[in-house]
């Protein structure tokens, strides 16, 4: 079959089923859950088929002229997108086959599986959009998926508000991601990936464009400052957190980083970097406090893009300063390498994770808060065990994914600023600290109630896709596995030259440390955070996560609001008042004085028909 | 005494003035009936007494066709205040004031 097909194929399918839940299947859920699953299904065989055949292509058809404006719509196949479709249809599978043992007591299955189908055509489409102006089309719809999925539970308003927060957040990142296409078309005359790259390549880069792209990833990826929405993101179904707000949909601003990385200056990627750095130390620091089992992941895969966007810079800076052969505006160099190598192994283990909290959750009847749950190790084996395979690949312990994917980052960093390299390396630290302090408190130790003491294993619809994903997170990170279609992308991962001893040395022992002080600070089996009671001003410090949401909500509640109420005033005022209803009233003034004239006796009329007669008269006698 | 043009012209002035002030001044619908058809009248004397003046006779055509119209448009006017009589039981004019305002 052409490649063209397949790839169409891969991305349609999604959509028919979404379409017919929908629209059709809204109330049966069972046929609802096997028609999405079945397109999910049709994705992966398609997708892979794709992947393991198809040689690099671009296709496109136009679709709008407009005079001189020309838009067309295609799809642009090379080893990067081969790689992150590859994450999309498998994560997305193995979790639409958790989510039909997860939702499966939900009344409202079928508009769960149409959110999921929805959601799982717009990433494909992110994934293969050929140019800016389809990719921000695709990029909207993964918000509007993300915004129906995480408002599921619609009648819980705690559940709607985070899915407003999410929507509205997204807009700020979103609106500078366009305005930075727009300025892309203005400089380039073009919104083609492969034109603009090859564009940049000669030099028209501008700052300001690329830190515009950046705040769509930064919108996207919860990059500081517009994270705030992804911990709140938690409150949808948790498959639905696994897919959208730890998988994929959140990993699609590195993807982005990635695609149009050409355009960004040695300005643009310092910022970048520092950003993404910020974001790895702050995400961990605020995972240290947080009970909400999901929250502690939420906070962890923040940080974990942070460490992928400041693998990006780092890694294109240092093309850009070396001057190496690929140059920074090759299509790979080794900072997309890096980014993209963690973007997978992270997926696998942080969907792990998620799954399994999910299992979790599912069988605790919905208890999230970790310090209700204790002693689920002996009662949930599988979970558990799948569980601790993607804590040690999230920490980075050899030889599973994630050491191999953050060991990349961490030789990028020790080659370009020793700061940065010893700030990600206590970010290590920090990951082992709030995993094994979620992990201490929810597995071992005695239940903690109820609903802990009556928890059970899962059936195998659950149990299943968190082996799959176990076995993923502990060998997604040896590249020789990998087919041949991503080596455009894994063979650009950096090595590290000099120093190797140091890097591998420091990454493991800052996450062992990182495990061993978390297993000793916090006991199993209490029933309070062991830092909430040794030292509440820190805690209470951590656990306001320096006050964002309070900063943002002052904003929006005093400057926002007041400027609004006044714009709001002056516009009741001048717009509405004077021209809208003087214009009004005007007519208004003057239907009341003709209004008099008509009294309705006919005398009356016949006075101003003769009083017109006789001014007809004196007009024409020339008076 | 000879009975010139400015004699009939006179009585068609006045027997205007009577039909004019009748519908003015009158609030009986037949009443103001009246007083439009002595205004037509006093007109058709006007064209006849000039078609007599000049030795013409075009004024007397256009009596004809105004006399023939005038007894059409009798016939309407007439239904028509029958007809509102029939509706509102009355053919005070100051009764019908459905337009005011």
């Amino acid at each position: 079959m052409q490649p063209a097909n397949l790839a169409l194929i891969t991305l349609f399918a999604p959509l028919v089923a979404a379409a017919i839940n929908g629209l059709f299947l809204r109330r049966r859920g069972v046929a609802a859950a096997a028609l999405s699953v079945l397109a999910a299904g049709t994705s992966l065989v398609a997708g892979l088929t794709l992947i393991l055949t198809a040689e690099p292509f671009s296709v496109s058809a136009s679709w709008l002229s407009l005079g001189g404006f020309h838009l067309e719509l295609g799809l642009l196949f090379n080893s990067l997108s081969a790689l992150m479709l590859f994450v999309v249809v498998v994560v997305g599978f193995i979790i639409h086959v958790f989510s039909l043992g997860y939702m499966s007591d939900d009344p409202c299955r079928g508009r769960f599986f149409a959110g999921m189908s929805l959601f799982m055509f717009s990433m494909i489409g992110v994934t293969l959009a050929d140019n800016l102006f389809l990719l921000f089309v695709f990029w909207e719809m993964v918000g509007l998926s993300s915004y129906l999925l995480i408002s599921f539970y619609f009648e819980k308003p705690s559940a709607v508000a985070a899915g407003n927060k999410a929507f509205i957040v997204n807009r700020v990142g979103d609106f500078g991601f366009l305005l930075g296409i727009i300025w892309v078309y203005w400089t380039y005359g073009t919104m083609s990936i492969t034109e603009v790259t090859h564009l940049a390549d000669s030099g028209l880069v501008k700052t300001g464009i690329g830190l515009l792209i950046f705040c769509g990833a930064v919108g996207k990826s919860g990059q500081i400052p517009l994270h705030v929405w992804l911990p709140d993101a938690m409150e949808g179904p948790t498959p639905v957190s696994a897919l959208i707000h730890a998988a994929t949909m959140v990993a699609a601003g590195i993807y982005l980083l990635c695609r149009v990385g050409a355009i960004m200056t040695g300005e643009a990627l310092t910022v970048i970097i520092w950003i993404g750095v910020a974001t790895a130390l702050y995400a961990g620091f605020c995972a240290l406090p947080q009970k909400d089992i999901k929250k502690i992941l939420a906070y962890s895969t923040i940080s974990q893009l942070g460490y992928m966007v400041a693998a990006f810079g780092l890694g294109a800076k240092l093309a850009l300063v070396g001057g190496d052969a690929h140059g920074v505006h090759a299509a790979v160099n080794g900072g997309v390498a890096a980014a993209m190598f963690h973007l997978t192994t992270h997926a696998f283990f942080k969907a792990l994770l998620f799954l399994g909290a999910g299992s979790i959750i599912h069988a605790c009847h919905h208890e999230q808060n970790i310090f209700n749950m204790g002693g689920l190790a002996r009662k949930m084996p599988v979970t558990f065990a799948a569980f601790t395979v993607g804590l040690l690949a999230l920490v980075g312990i050899p030889p599973l994914a994630g050491f191999w994917s953050k060991d990349a980052i961490l030789a990028l960093a020790y080659e370009s600023n020793t700061l940065i390299f010893w700030l990600l390396v206590f970010g290590a630290l920090l990951t082992g600290a709030y995993m094994t302090r979620l992990w201490v408190v929810a597995f071992l130790g005695q239940p903690k109630s109820g609903k802990a003491e009556n928890a059970h294993e899962n059936g195998w619809v659950i149990t299943l896709p968190l082996i799959v994903l176990a076995i993923g997170a502990a060998l997604a990170g040896f590249r020789g596995l990998y087919p041949e279609a991503f080596s455009g992308v894994l063979n650009a991962v950096p090595h590290p030259e000099e120093g190797l001893g140091m890097i591998i040395g420091a990454g493991i022992a800052a996450g062992a440390i990182g495990i061993l002080g978390a297993w000793f600070f916090y006991r199993p089996g209490a029933m309070q955070d062991n830092l909430q009671r040794s030292a509440p001003a820190v805690y209470r410090f951590l656990a306001a996560r320096l006050w964002f949401d309070e900063v943002y909500g002052w904003y929006v509640a005093k400057v926002q609001q007041r400027l609004a109420q006044l714009l709001s005033f002056l516009e009741q005022v001048f717009v509405s008042g004077l021209l809208v209803r003087g214009a009004a009233g005007m007519v208004g003034l003057v239907g009341l004085g003709t209004r008099a004239l008509h009294t309705g006796s006919i005398h009356g009329y016949v006075y101003w028909f003769f009083f017109g007669l006789v001014a007809l008269w004196l007009l024409s006698i020339g008076l | 005494m000879s009975v010139g043009l400015e004699d009939y012209l006179a009585v068609s002035g006045l027997l205007f003035a009577i039909g004019f002030f009748g519908v003015l001044l009158r609030r009986n619908t037949l009443i103001i009936y009246m007083g439009l058809e002595l205004m037509l009248n006093a007109s058709t004397l006007a064209l006849v007494a000039f078609s007599r003046y000049n030795n013409t006779m075009d004024g007397n055509v256009f009596v004809f066709f105004i006399i023939t119209v005038a007894a059409a448009e009798v016939a309407v006017g007439l239904a028509i205040i029958v007809a509102l009589f029939r509706k509102r039981q009355t053919i005070q004019v100051d009764q019908h004031n459905a337009l005011r305002n």
